[in-house]
């Protein structure tokens, strides 16, 4: 009896192990791709779903809730009117992802893609198990990596510079920001997005908020070229205004 | 000389459109618009508290990003004239609510409600535009919400 339990393990084992070898991360072939969640369609931030939703305001390390009420400060005082936004540079995560703009997710072999229209932005999530580089450049949408558990995508992202803001201006963050995402359906066609902020410097417990996105299967995507007629302006000392140059046509 | 009567038609299923879903939700969206005014400006150069009534000619309507700009000719009371220039909405946000690059032509004669500039200066927010056969357009629209 006891053999014949070794015997059945030794079949199933030999016929499981050629598989285990061949499948890697979910995502990672268009025959996986086939049997994840459909995330088709564009999907744009529903109302009350942005970053200003339910939850706790962030908290700030003594520097860091400095900085905030030193902006405050300054913006009571009229002296920052608005941010760099104005003046058309993207806003970086994690706010590039609330914009009043949809987005597409694209799945492909090992990678999965977010095309923002805002700012004509885009950002790659690498779930083919790679992992971050060890000392990663920093830029505005930082360095993702993904994985699947299940039917919800967990995207891991480092390697931001430090011209972002957590959502409001006056809310810094640190070259060490640590954003955890956790896509998934949470109706057929509402996509829910739980962002979890972690930085060791600037914060002393994680920053959370969930967002959600409406789909939209007959929509495509616009050009968003931010340069095209912009006359909103911020200058460098923080004051803004409109340019209402206007060349009359003959 | 005007090309309305061309036009006209198609123009006007889109105003209504825009005027059913505009002056349903209008109120609400443009408070939920100006919640997520770090989209790509703040708001601080106008003045929210005054809606300002203007009226005259269209000059021309720029469809472009990241606003939409509705500049129109008003009168004055003395009689001399001042070109108004009045930000809107991206093409991205109003062409799936409804609008287009002909929601407003030149000569279109039009009464707008908008937020001026607290500078003086002869421009603002657009908030909503009537037309002479008494259709709206609401700049910040039917905020769609999906689903």
């Amino acid at each position: 009896m006891q053999r014949h339990v070794w015997f059945m393990v030794a079949i199933f084992g030999a016929a499981a192990a050629p598989l285990a070898a061949q499948s890697g991360p979910q995502g990672d072939t268009w025959e996986s791709i086939a049997k994840l969640p459909d995330f088709g369609g564009l999907w744009e931030v529903t109302r009350g779903g942005g970053p200003r939703g339910a939850g706790e305001p962030p908290a700030f390390t003594p520097e860091y809730a400095a900085k905030l009420a030193e902006y405050q400060a300054a913006t009571a005082r009229g002296e920052i009117e608005d941010g760099p936004a104005a003046n058309c540079v993207p806003n970086g995560m994690p706010s590039i992802m609330t914009q009043p703009y949809p987005m597409e997710v694209l799945f492909t072999p090992g990678k999965v893609t977010i095309l923002i229209e805002a700012y004509a932005q885009w950002r790659q999530i690498f779930t083919d198990g790679r992992e971050h580089p060890e000392d990663p450049d920093l830029t505005f949408n930082g360095h993702s990596i993904g994985h699947w558990e299940g039917e919800s995508l967990v995207v891991d992202t480092v390697g931001f510079v430090t011209d972002t803001s957590l959502g409001n201006q006056g809310q810094r963050h640190s070259e060490k920001m640590h954003i955890v995402e956790r896509f998934k359906l949470a109706s057929p066609d509402v996509l829910e997005v739980q962002t979890t902020i972690t930085d060791p410097e600037a914060l002393t417990k994680p920053f959370v908020r969930t967002a959600t996105y409406g789909r939209h299967r007959d929509w495509t995507l616009a050009e968003y070229v931010c340069q095209q007629n912009n006359r909103n302006f911020t200058t460098d000392d923080g004051k803004s205004g409109i340019d209402l140059s206007f060349e009359e046509e003959e | 000389m005007r090309t309305t009567t061309v036009r006209s038609g198609r123009a006007r299923a889109l105003r209504h459109v825009g005027m059913v879903l505009g002056s349903v939700v209008g109120i609400l969206a443009v408070g939920a618009w100006v919640a997520r005014a770090e989209a790509h400006h703040s708001f601080s150069v106008f003045d929210m508290q005054t809606n300002k009534e203007l009226e005259g000619e269209v000059v021309e309507f720029q469809w472009t990003n990241p606003h939409s700009f509705l500049w129109i000719n008003v009168t004055n009371a003395d009689g001399s004239k001042t070109r108004w220039g009045l930000e809107g909405m991206s093409p991205n946000y109003l062409g799936r609510r409804g609008w287009t690059k002909n929601t407003f032509e030149p000569g279109d004669h039009v009464k707008v409600v908008v937020w001026p500039l607290k500078s003086g200066e002869p421009g603002g927010t657009l908030q909503k535009a009537t037309f002479d056969d008494g259709t709206e357009v609401v700049n910040f629209g039917n905020r769609a919400g999906g689903g």
